[in-house]
């Protein structure tokens, strides 16, 4: 029953299997990319309040909803290196932290443009953004931690406590950030603008865009994690083998 | 589905009513994103793959941990 | 296994009554992050303005933030000199539960430098005019905050142990983790002043205070076996 999950951890396995899978993952991204982003700029009608800026709404929204899936990603990746010492894992975790940070930067930035204009100021200390840029801080420490400890095993152990240590931080920070802002000011106008029940031309295009952008996520993981598998697998028969085949 | 388009002219989707620098800066980003964030893996690996295969040729490098 | 006769209760006792008999010798590790809080606490009403009105509203923030900066600063004494000795390769080899040894470690650790900040702090209050209706607030609110800080921190200086330079890192990874904390010291102190309850705030710092004892050593504990082997 286990075969699959230790299959799994097997770079090889996985090199093949992503090398297999990595077409039709780029042919459904380019796909939706396209459907979504002319479906969000040429016919989504202008909303009532925000005009056209509601347009932004189709790339933030994708962006900081996947931000929040890199902290319980690494948690999930760390906990298996630990237990079952996974390389495969580490692998994942590694790369997934600077795209992580890279996903929340682009998150802060596209909502501080569009915040620019509803709230009229490009930054305010609202809830949200203040626990998405205090998530980027972890993601640096993260990646700081690791460019600074040199040996890869000790590396990948230390970077899997912690971002075990600061997944369960960030759902921490989140509440007490939420709990901080609501007493200050009423809540943001993101969350109208996206949970409430506006028809199907306005959620449809919005939900073709989070999907694309997932696959975008999984597409650059994916060629970075292959990346990483050929470095630190260098020594291996079967990467041997691949490369004088090459 | 074009009656569909919500502008009449080119000019007028690239002034997106007036906000166009705040829409245009955030897809314009993305887009910037999107494609740094393919192409860079792509050299990396085209990178890796020369320099392995160089070592590959200059030391025959003994396979040091057997995985299969 | 009849040789190991020394318990666990008495190795924890054993590892605190080191540390702070070593802490006592060195009388820096107690004045310094202690002079460290007086010195930040002074830039405030120098940077901001010494206007008794303005100070009083930001005094709060201002000794949470000066506590939070001298418990990071102190966090380097933890484990450092023990992992250069090799004592702290000692403690791991022992046959007790390193989380309690982690927990005497960190005790000792707030002991000698949060207390002093705790203890100073009515002082550094008085002086930056903040109301004394909420000089009980800040005070519990210091003595119940300030051990989680030590507790975290102490995560970030295991695993940052075995390197070189490691300051910039140590912030890096523990100052975001410290927020959860300020916000609700520096809450309660606020909330009070506008007449609420302190009760609230008090029982979800201990709460915070109870989860960070039980799970942080851990964290520590494992962060410790990793960067030690």
């Amino acid at each position: 029953m286990w075969q699959w999950f230790f299959k799994l951890g097997s770079p090889k396995w996985f090199y093949e299997l992503s090398g297999k899978w990595l077409p039709w993952l780029v042919a459904a991204m380019s796909l939706l990319l396209v459907i979504g982003i002319t479906w969000a700029l040429l016919f989504v009608p202008p909303d009532y309040q925000q005009g056209n800026t509601i347009r932004i709404m189709y790339i933030h929204v994708p962006f900081a909803s996947i931000s929040l899936a890199f902290f319980p990603l690494m948690a999930v990746a760390g906990t298996i290196t630990l237990v079952w010492r996974m390389k495969l894992a580490d692998m994942v975790a590694k790369t997934a932290a600077p795209l992580g940070a890279w996903f929340t930067a682009l998150a802060l930035i596209s909502g501080s443009i569009w915040g620019s204009d509803i709230w009229g100021t490009w930054w305010i200390w609202d809830g949200r953004l203040t626990s998405m840029l205090l998530q980027f801080f972890l993601l640096v420490g993260v990646i700081s931690l690791r460019s600074a400890l040199e040996d890869t095993d000790a590396a990948a152990k230390a970077c899997a406590v912690l971002s075990i240590v600061g997944c369960i931080n960030v759902f921490v920070i989140k509440y007490s950030v939420d709990w901080w802002n609501t007493l200050h000011q009423p809540s943001s106008p993101i969350g109208m603008a996206g949970d409430s029940a506006n028809g199907p031309e306005i959620w449809v295009p919005l939900v073709i865009m989070i999907v694309a952008v997932y696959l975008f996520f999984a597409v650059s993981l994916i060629l970075s994690t292959r990346n990483e598998i050929l470095q630190r697998e260098r020594r291996s028969k079967w990467v041997q083998e691949l490369l004088a085949s090459a | 589905m074009l009656a569909a388009l919500q502008f009449s002219s080119i000019g007028e989707f690239f002034q997106m009513g007036g906000y166009a620098f705040n829409v245009w800066t955030v897809y314009v980003l993305f887009l910037l994103f999107f494609f740094v964030n393919l192409y860079f893996p792509l050299i990396r690996e085209k990178q890796i793959i020369r320099e392995l295969k160089r070592r590959l040729i200059v030391r025959n490098e003994v396979p040091a941990n057997k995985h299969d | 296994m009849t040789e190991r006769r020394i318990t666990t209760a008495a190795a924890f006792r054993a590892t605190l009554a080191r540390d702070l008999l070593i802490a006592y010798k060195r009388k820096n590790d107690i004045i310094n992050p202690f002079m460290f809080f007086l010195i930040v606490a002074t830039l405030f009403p120098i940077g901001i303005s010494p206007d008794p009105q303005r100070l009083g509203e930001i005094a709060a923030g201002v000794l949470w933030i000066s506590a939070l900066l001298a418990a990071m600063l102190s966090m380097d004494n933890l484990y450092r000199a023990d992992y250069e000795d090799g004592s702290l390769e000692q403690l791991l080899l022992s046959p007790h539960p390193l989380y309690f040894m982690v927990l005497a470690k960190n005790i000792s650790h707030w002991l000698v430098s949060g207390l002093p900040v705790v203890l100073a702090s009515p002082l550094i209050a008085y002086m930056l005019n903040l109301p004394t209706d909420v000089y009980f607030a800040l005070f519990m609110t210091l003595l119940l905050g300030t051990p989680v800080l030590s507790l975290l921190g102490s995560i970030g200086v295991a695993l940052t142990v075995g390197l070189g330079s490691r300051g910039l890192i140590l912030a890096v990874i523990t100052l975001p983790m410290s927020v959860p904390v300020l916000i609700a010291g520096t809450m309660a102190v606020q909330q009070t002043l506008n007449g609420a309850p302190l009760t609230a705030y008090l029982a979800i710092l201990g709460a915070m205070l109870l989860a960070s004892i039980t799970l942080a050593p851990l964290a520590s504990a494992a962060a410790l076996r990793i960067s030690i082997n």
